[in-house]
């Protein structure tokens, strides 16, 4: 009787979770993350101050001279000059332009390029799959930065060439997921629905797997992102880069190296900068994917 | 552990490496010579001067013939050409002696790396959750996060003009000695292998953590044995087998980031010449520098392939 009126009392509203989405859900465990929190208060301070270095710096960003050489940090000029007296803080604030830009470009055009290969091996297998695993393969084998040189250097340096540099040497993480993901999911009940019901191929990928391996998908590019700014700056580092006068952390940081003794800000602020977004990126990465899909271990 | 078809495998590679190397030559070879612009043309040149130095590079024939003379001279000499800059320095004993630096350099990053990451690793999983894991942990996701010519320039900072010990930018490739230099290698080094060795501790911890709570291990325990030789001998021994399946990618980050970290430190390796020939435009040294590291890679991930075998004799070939 007692077990009775225990059952009763529970409210039926009690039992049901409220409807909630994949992402309002994500969202609120991603929230309880501290770390990524912080990290993605970071990342939307840094892209304002990225857009806002479209429109104001505090000086022109390749303006020579407005300060004496190898200056150190003052009032005026915060972050100090570079040795052929640059504001620092101005050329970091377009810097943070060139990596958001090669961060987040490159891992579209690796999701571009990466899932419907992805796709099409996991769900065709058979040798369409092995050609393409092989494929794979034999681009892990590959040294990426030095490739990425040898083609910026062929094709030119531009912030496009890089991009593409990048992508060509690092699509494959995602080819490979998005395979697994796909060979997963292809053995549901809703894909079985879906092929019965009499979807056509093309449906089945990008209306139904593609949707449903989202949440690794964007863990993935999360991560791909600090990856790849790391990338365009050991380029530029080595002067293979983005050009001149366009600054980039890494052509900073490089620049700076010569005068370590005397100057040390102009390499410590862009490299200071550079591993705070990394390590921002990599936080929010490790949260998403806790976020997304908290049954996965860590 | 090697049986006969290890050897069959092993020599399979080495002939598709042959064409690898041959292949990433030829692209290169042929992607310079489609550039635009002429790397010996110089107003100081008078009358047959440059006619005669095209003549000399063999850059006056028709590119085929251009191609299939460096295919020769790669094949049956061993000849990767003379330098456009400086000119009638013979390439090949250059890179050669550089491939020697770069590997030296790279051998040393790779043990320490692996050393430093399991111990760390180690240490992480035996104090789970204690301020030590903690403190491992969060250094492991930094060392994760920061570029290694970050910790370069801050390595040179602080030791070689804070503390005034490091002979900076000269770095002496000493063969005789059997230190080779380490003296001067163990700041680059750290460099380069302190980010890898951070995923290697993670992984450590990871696998060890899931090690130490098997059967056998409490079956050890249960004998009185010592606890360091219970997680050496036999937590770790396990524990290694998901570790070494990403010193594939650990080699190949230690081999690129040798170009970063070779430049900074100023080690005389394949890296800065590569760094350095692209700057100078320096074609001939470009191709016969790529070449030298697809050979390297080739070699290091065969290498690597052969040391699954040594260390998990499940895996056969």
């Amino acid at each position: 009787m007692a077990t009775a009126t225990t059952t009763a009392q529970v409210s039926e509203a009690e039992i049901l979770p409220e409807q909630q989405t994949l992402w309002s859900d994500a969202w609120r465990r991603l929230k309880r993350n501290r770390l990524a929190l912080v990290a993605t208060i970071y990342l939307v301070f840094l892209i304002v101050v990225a857009l806002v270095a479209l429109v104001y710096t505090p000086y022109r960003m390749s303006a020579v001279g407005i300060a004496p050489t190898y200056a150190p940090p003052s009032a005026a000029h915060w972050f100090g000059a570079d040795s052929i007296g640059r504001d620092v803080l101005s050329r970091l604030m377009v810097g943070a332009q060139v990596s958001l830009i090669v961060g987040v470009g490159t891992q579209l055009l690796v999701i571009a390029v990466g899932v419907p290969i992805g796709l099409l091996a996991g769900y065709y297998r058979g040798w369409l799959d092995s050609v393409l695993t092989f494929i794979i393969n034999v681009f892990y084998g590959i040294p990426d930065l030095l490739v990425a040189m040898i083609m910026v250097f062929l094709l030119g340096p531009s912030l496009t060439n890089i991009i593409v540099a990048i992508v060509v040497t690092r699509w494959m993480d995602m080819a490979r997921l998005m395979r697994g993901q796909t060979m997963s999911l292809r053995e549901r009940e809703f894909i079985e629905a879906a092929r019965a019901s009499g979807a056509k191929p093309a449906r089945i990928l990008f209306g139904h797997i593609f949707p449903n391996a989202l949440g690794p998908i964007i863990v993935q590019a999360t991560f791909g992102v600090p990856a790849a700014i790391l990338f365009e700056a050991f380029l530029s580092f080595l002067g293979v880069g983005v050009q001149p006068p366009t600054p980039s952390w890494g052509s900073m940081a490089s620049d700076g190296i010569s005068a370590l003794e005397y100057a040390p800000h102009i390499v410590l602020v862009p490299s200071i900068a550079l591993s705070l977004t990394l390590l921002a990126f990599n936080f929010l990465g490790d949260g998403l994917r806790d976020a997304l899909d908290p049954r996965q271990k860590r | 552990m090697f049986t006969r078809g290890t050897l069959i495998y092993v020599s399979q590679r080495l002939v598709l490496i042959v064409f690898t190397v041959l292949a990433v030559s030829s692209i290169v070879f042929l992607g310079i010579h489609r550039l635009p612009g002429d790397a010996l043309f110089s107003e100081h040149l008078h009358g047959d001067a440059y006619q005669n130095l095209l003549h000399h590079y063999g850059l006056d024939q028709p590119l085929q013939t251009q191609y299939w003379n460096y295919v020769v001279g790669v094949v049956t000499r061993g000849d990767l050409g003379e330098s456009l800059v400086n000119r009638g320095l013979k390439i090949t004993p250059i890179v050669t002696r550089e491939l020697g630096v770069s590997v030296t350099v790279g051998l040393f990053a790779l043990v320490f790396t692996v050393g430093l990451g399991m111990v760390l690793g180690v240490f992480a999983a035996v104090r789970q959750n204690t301020w030590v894991d903690y403190l491992l942990t969060t250094t492991s996701v930094i060392g994760y996060s920061m570029p290694n010519f970050v910790i370069a320039s801050l390595l040179i900072l602080v030791f070689g003009i804070w503390l005034q010990n490091l002979t900076q930018g000269a770095f002496f490739y000493q063969l005789g000695t059997w230190t080779g230099g380490i003296d001067q290698l163990w700041l680059p080094a750290f460099a380069l292998g302190f980010p890898y060795a951070s995923i290697v501790a993670r992984l450590t911890r990871a696998s060890m953590l899931e090690v130490i709570r098997q059967d056998y291990i409490r079956t050890a325990r249960a004998k009185g044995l010592r606890e360091t030789v219970i997680m050496v001998r036999h937590a770790l021994r396990n524990a290694l087998i998901p570790v070494i399946t990403i010193l594939g990618p650990l080699v190949m980050g230690i081999i690129t980031g040798g170009v970063v970290i070779e430049n900074i430190f100023g080690i005389p390796g394949l890296g800065k010449e590569f760094a350095q020939s692209i700057l100078n435009r320096d074609y001939a040294i470009v191709i016969g520098v790529f070449t030298m590291y697809a050979a390297l890679v080739g070699l290091a991930n065969l290498i690597v392939d052969l040391t699954y075998v040594v260390i998990d004799p499940r895996i056969r070939y």
